[in-house]
């Protein structure tokens, strides 16, 4: 029972959605069906979210209490998520502290620590990527030295400061880097990428609809 | 060491130094290089502009705050030129952390300029568990899957959600991603349902939506901060795209300069080693 009932769900709902594709999905049964899916699927969706929080407070709540090491970053996170969930799920008629809206301590702490504490660490990558590239760009081969030479290439273009350099060339290297690199050699290897990925995508989705695959449920 | 490996092996310290210096530098000088359009932005405004007023637009925040400097002049690009044409302009996030609010931040902000109202101009959905159920949900009814908006007032009490039920209502969606969610956006909503649309993305995102812009799925494609100060001067309102473009520009010189650097010390000192039969 354990694997047949989410195998059982997995066919029925794939296959009503499947189906619904090729049905007005307004007035016919099969399309008011697989409306009603997607919106169970919305709710089973926001249900993941809070298993994810039971999850991360039993674990990061258990360590704390056996004062595991780094017990004290645990604490941290542990209230950081209850500090901005709780005021934010209670109603902002009952105090304009709580809800989501401006003035809310949801969106003071959204605003002034979670944004830009988030834009920081992203912003450090640039330190990282500089050293990597400084390190990594060597024009050891023939492929190599194509990567570097079309990555100098579009990072000058990608910039005031180089597309004017670029002009001081004739030949207009600029347009012939948009229209020769990123709309033609960058495009036809990404939409290879892009529809191998899609097919992919399709063979996985029929393998769970017909039940050959079961990864999902924790076991092969 | 000698002068070669010196260059090939620079401290990553001094980099980071370097780095830092080049951020810094631009915001005491001022520079404010010339910044050229590429065909994909100012097609996107082009076909904005030539969409009759009024028209109700979807601007979906789908991107997390880590991105802020590349995505947010977008969206606030964006709200500008739908709000000077008066269009209707409903927002949503398909990623929970941090979407709604970065909505309603940078909605609430740019209303106030156009003296634009809540629930008559504009109204933010907020965001929804599981993106590809929500963009093929609201191809049906989009009150199915948000009933309410992002403050839990009803659809029904919102005046701009009484004409908008699906996405035949919807004249036009512009996404504003640095994830994923472009792509459902262009198969489930364009594909599926027709409806035009165009896409901001992070510069690391912008080569694989070129894709979309060849096969004419999207009208345009804004590319990482250039494509946002693209954008800016052709709405004439240079904004931080702009000013971020001299950080830009200092920081991807250094980097060609290191690279040039690195390899100049590679291959000298390749040859001295052979010289000098190590």
């Amino acid at each position: 029972m354990k694997t047949l009932a989410p195998v059982a769900i997995a066919f029925i709902s794939g296959i009503i959605l499947v189906v619904s594709f090729f049905f007005n999905e307004s007035t016919t049964f099969v399309g008011g069906l697989s409306e009603e899916i997607l919106v169970w699927v919305t709710i089973v969706g926001g249900f993941t979210l809070l298993l994810g929080v039971v999850s991360i407070t039993r674990v990061n709540l258990a360590a704390v209490r056996a004062r595991k090491e780094n017990w004290v970053y645990r604490l941290i996170t542990l209230i950081s998520i209850f500090a901005m969930a709780i005021p934010s799920v209670f109603p902002s008629s009952w105090s304009p502290l709580f809800g989501r809206q401006t003035g809310s301590i949801y969106d003071w702490l959204f605003v002034t620590m979670d944004m830009p504490m988030m834009a920081t660490m992203f912003a450090t990558l640039s330190f990282y990527i500089a050293s990597a590239a400084y390190r990594a760009f060597r024009a050891r081969n023939a492929e190599a030295t194509l990567l570097l030479v079309t990555a100098v290439l579009v990072m000058l273009w990608r910039v005031p400061i180089g597309e004017a350099f670029l002009n001081l060339f004739p030949g207009h290297i600029p347009q012939l880097i948009n229209e020769y690199v990123m709309n033609g050699v960058n495009l036809a290897v990404q939409r290879g990428i892009i529809i191998g990925a899609a097919l992919g995508a399709a063979a996985m989705s029929l393998r769970i609809i017909l039940g050959i695959e079961r990864t999902y449920m924790g076991r092969g | 060491m000698n002068i070669w490996e010196r260059m090939e092996k620079i401290d990553r310290r001094w980099i980071y130094l370097l780095v830092a210096i080049a951020v810094i530098i631009p915001f005491i000088i001022p520079v404010r290089f010339p910044v050229s359009v590429t065909p994909e932005t100012k097609d996107i405004y082009d076909y904005i502009q030539a969409m009759p007023d009024s028209s109700v637009v979807i601007l979906s925040f789908d991107y997390y705050p880590s991105t802020l400097a590349e995505t947010q002049p977008m969206a606030i690009a964006a709200m500008n030129q739908f709000f000077r044409k008066d269009m209707k302009v409903i927002t949503l996030s398909n990623i929970p952390l941090g979407g709604p609010s970065l909505a309603e931040l940078v909605t609430r902000e740019v209303a106030k300029e156009y003296h634009k109202v809540y629930g008559i101009d504009y109204v933010n959905l907020g965001y929804k568990a599981n993106y590809v159920a929500v963009l093929k949900g609201m191809g049906t009814s989009i009150e199915s899957i948000f009933p309410t908006d992002n403050s839990g007032t009803p659809l029904k009490d919102l005046p701009l959600m009484h004409k908008v039920k699906n996405y035949s209502d919807v004249k036009f969606i512009f996404d504003i991603a640095d994830n994923a969610t472009a792509d459902y956006w262009v198969s489930i909503v364009n594909a599926g349902y027709g409806v035009p649309m165009a896409v901001g993305a992070t510069a690391v995102m912008a080569p694989k939506l070129y894709a979309y812009v060849g096969a004419k799925q999207i009208v345009g494609l804004l590319g990482g901060m250039k494509g946002a100060a693209e954008y800016e001067i052709l709405l004439n309102k240079r904004a931080s795209a702009f000013r971020g473009m001299d950080v830009q520009s200092l920081v991807h010189f250094l980097i060609i300069a290191l690279v040039i650097l690195g390899n100049v010390g590679y291959f000298a000192g390749r040859r001295y080693r052979r010289k000098a039969g190590l």
